[in-house]
Formats: C-alpha cells, structure tokens, sequence
C-alpha cells in the first residue's frame, strides 16, 4: 500500500522528469544563435596622413542575419555579426588613418536641406567621410553543400564623401571565410569560426585595397596624401 | 585451464591486431640549395600553411605537427607558431593577401610597419606548406546493435587515404627561394569488427609529416 505522501512524491519526480523532457523538446525547436564575438589582431600599417570621419548606422552596429528554414525539419540561423563589425573596422580604420573621428549623424547635403544654416548640422573638420555597410551575409553549411566546410560569404558597399558629402567613390567588397567540418566542434561554434575569418578577410581586404580604389587613389593624389600601394599575392 | 589459455589467446591476438597499422606508400622529392652550414643559429623560422586554394586548407594541424617534428629532434631551431605571426603581421599573410613569390616579400618591406616587424621577428626562413589529405575510397560496411546481453559490431569497412604536400623555403636574407620539398603519401586502412571493431589505420598524414619534417630538419639544423 502507498500512502499519500508516497504518492505526491512520486508524482513530483514524474512531473520533473516530464519537464525535462519537455525543455530537451523545445531546445530541439529553437533556432540556432551564433552571436559573432572577437578580438582582432593589430593591423601592421602605415597610417596614411588624413582624418576621416567614419559613420557606423544602427543597422551597421547591430547587424543580425537571419535565415528562416524552408522545411519545417531545419532550425532557423540567427547571425549577429554587429559587435564584431565594428571591433573589426575601428581596429582597421584607427591603424589605416592618421586620425578618425566617429560620427553619431552624417552631415545633410545641400539638397536635404530645407531651412536656412542655423538648423543644418555643422560640417565635421574631416578630409572625408567613410561609410561602410552590409550589402548581402550568406551561409553555407555541410547539411547544405555536401561539402565538409562552414562557410560565410559577406559583401560590403563602401562610401567615401567629401566633408559636405559629395561623393568621391562608391565601391563593392566582399569577404569569405571557411572552416572545416570538425570532430566535437559544433554548427553554431563552426559557423562562427567561419564568421571571424571572414571578418579577418575583410579587415585585410580594405586594408590592402583601399589605396587602390581608382577614385580614391585620384583623391589621395590631388591631397598629397602619400599612398604607395604595395603589390600582394599573385601567381606562384 | 583450457578455457583461460584461450582467453590469454584472444586477448593476444586482439593486441597484437590493434598495434597492426595499415601500409603506406611515401615518395619525397627533395630539391634544396644554399643550405645554411651551420644552421639557422639565433635566427628563426616561420613555417605557414596555404589556404587560398577554394577547394581545400592546407590542415592547420599539419603545419603544426611538422613544427612539433622539427622541434622535437632540434631544440635549437626557433620556429614561429604559425596563428601567432599571422596575427603579428595582419593584414599581410591571410588567405588573401599572402605573396605567393619571394619577390612580394621585397614590395611588403617598402612598408616600414612590416619591415620593422619582420625585423623584429628575426626571422630567416619562411617556408609554405602546401596541400591537404583526403579520403579517396571507401568501401564496406559495418553493423552495431545494444541487447540485453551486450553490444558489439559486425562487418567489414576499408578505405584509402592520399595526401600531397609541398614545402616552399624562402630565404629572407637574399629574398629567393632556396628549396622545394614534395611529398605523396598513400595508404590503405581496413576495420575488421567481430564484436570489436579492430581499427588497423594507415598513418598517411603522420608519415607525410614525418618525411616533410625529416628533410626540412637536414635543411635547417647543422646536426644532421
């Protein structure tokens, strides 16, 4: 015979063994988080003698990619890649430029302007503006492909306007970054890995061709900003 | 009596199965000149895997197994670890922007940034690392099952692995290359399993470590 207090105990480690499985359910269920976190190494460069002014937006700042399944088995990708874009260009940006000055707004153009100069945000005392953004974050993983690799693919569109913000050059960039299937490594920890190489790229991407930007070259030119472009990779 | 010497006999025969290793074949072509006499003294060595090509990494661990090899038999040989100097000198040596020629080495120094880190480094060697192993067969198979009695497995499963290596050694002191080493490896590696899958492993990476490290080891130490 049971008596009650029996009873009411077993009925609380059923219901504890109910809720776990419950939550090992759910957990099933959710989508699969990665948020981007990174320290980047020093950038080894010659600081080029301009002060720019660089303009992270919100959307920039708190970049999140997210990826809906197709099929109702596949979980959902959620990428934050914000904080790490920025730890990522300010290390750039303060080690490619003698100074950079960090813009809360970007200054109006001529044409935004709708009342005279009291209401119209100072110029910054820059040489230029810099405005880098996220065009396109894509994804790869094995599940996918078939191949044995994590893979992220990040494009950026690049703006550098003159203090008032007439344009001086517009261009496109990209960054990849893989890392291979491994034994006891996650999808969430590989995906990120895949993530901080393809922020490693695009540091080194900027960094290398930056100078080389046709319109950017012209402008470093007709402002004796010394520039020389040094060659890399090839053919082996 | 009888039921024990069997057991010891069992127990033999499966040791003696799991020390088996799987063959493998390895070719090493070596060219190298202006080989340092008397070692590479105070001076260090970077040793750096490849890892533009889309199709495959050269395996981190590789490059590190080939340093372990280098240094185990030569404590003398400074080697930078290979994360360490690609963070030293980032941007310069990712996947992107690497020189793939000595002669890029010459252009990277104009920049007194990397001059003075490279010189701070002392390094004297750099030597690139290139290629990967991958499975190029696979065959049978395999079948495991828990009962109340016990587990085990049953079946058969082989499979080939083949690797392909390149070593690269730029002198920085004349800013030439000074050698290429090239070694293939392949193997065969089979699991048997009755009850206990036996794993008999072809070391196709570890010996292609072992002959890449051998000959950059008479390159670089004065004692061999």
């Amino acid at each position: 015979m049971l008596d009650s207090t029996t009873i009411v105990s077993q009925m609380a480690q059923l219901r504890g063994v109910l809720l776990l499985c419950l939550a090992l359910l759910m957990s099933g269920c959710g989508a699969n988080q990665v948020v981007v976190q990174s320290q980047f190494p020093t950038p080894v460069l010659d600081p080029l003698p301009a002060k720019v002014g660089v303009f992270f937006s919100e959307e920039f700042k708190t970049h999140t990619f997210v990826d809906d399944p197709e099929e109702k088995t596949e979980r959902s990708w959620v990428v934050e890649t914000g904080a790490a874009q920025v730890t990522l260009w300010q290390s750039i940006l303060t080690h490619l430029f003698e100074q950079v000055v960090y813009l809360d707004a970007l200054p109006e153009t001529g044409d935004d302007v709708q009342e005279p100069a009291e209401s119209t945000p100072s110029q910054p005392q820059v040489d230029a503006i810099l405005i880098p953004t996220i065009a396109d974050l894509q994804y790869a993983i094995p599940a996918q492909t078939n191949s044995k690799v994590y893979e992220i693919w990040l494009k950026y569109d690049v703006i550098l306007n003159n203090p008032d913000m007439s344009p001086i050059s517009e261009w496109s960039m990209t960054a990849y970054g893989k890392t291979p299937e491994a034994f006891m490594l996650g999808a969430q920890e590989a995906v990120e890995a895949a993530a901080v190489v393809a922020l490693r790229d695009a540091g080194a991407n900027f960094a290398v061709n930056f100078p080389r930007v046709p319109a950017v070259r012209t402008w470093l030119q007709e402002n004796r900003i010394s520039a020389e472009p040094v060659s890399s990779g090839g053919t082996p | 009596m009888k039921i024990i010497v069997n057991l010891t006999r069992v127990a033999m025969n499966v040791a003696g199965a799991i020390l088996l290793q799987g063959c493998v074949t390895a070719k090493i072509d070596e060219m190298t000149y202006n080989r340092p006499e008397a070692g590479v003294g105070a001076s260090s060595v970077v040793l750096l895997g490849r890892r533009h090509a889309s199709d495959y990494d050269t395996e981190k661990d590789f490059v590190q197994c080939v340093r372990q090899h280098i240094q185990r038999r030569d404590e003398t040989i400074g080697i930078i670890q290979e994360e360490a100097f690609l963070d030293e000198l980032y941007p310069w040596f990712e996947p992107r922007t690497a020189p793939m020629h000595p002669s890029a080495i010459k252009e990277l120094l104009g920049q007194p940034a990397v001059a003075n880190k490279l010189k701070e480094l002392d390094a004297q060697y750099m030597i690139w690392i290139d290629g990967n192993t991958e499975r190029v067969d696979a065959a049978g198979s395999m079948t495991c099952g828990v009962g109340p009695t016990g587990a085990g497995c049953f079946g058969f499963g082989t499979w080939s692995d083949a690797s392909n290596y390149e070593a690269v050694i730029w002198d920085f002191s004349n800013l030439a290359e000074v050698g290429r080493i090239n070694t293939s490896t392949s193997g065969q590696s089979y699991m048997p399993a009755v009850v206990i899958p036996i794993p008999i492993i072809a070391p196709v990476q570890g010996t292609a470590c072992e002959g890449i490290g051998e000959q950059l080891l008479q390159f670089l130490s004065a004692s061999y």
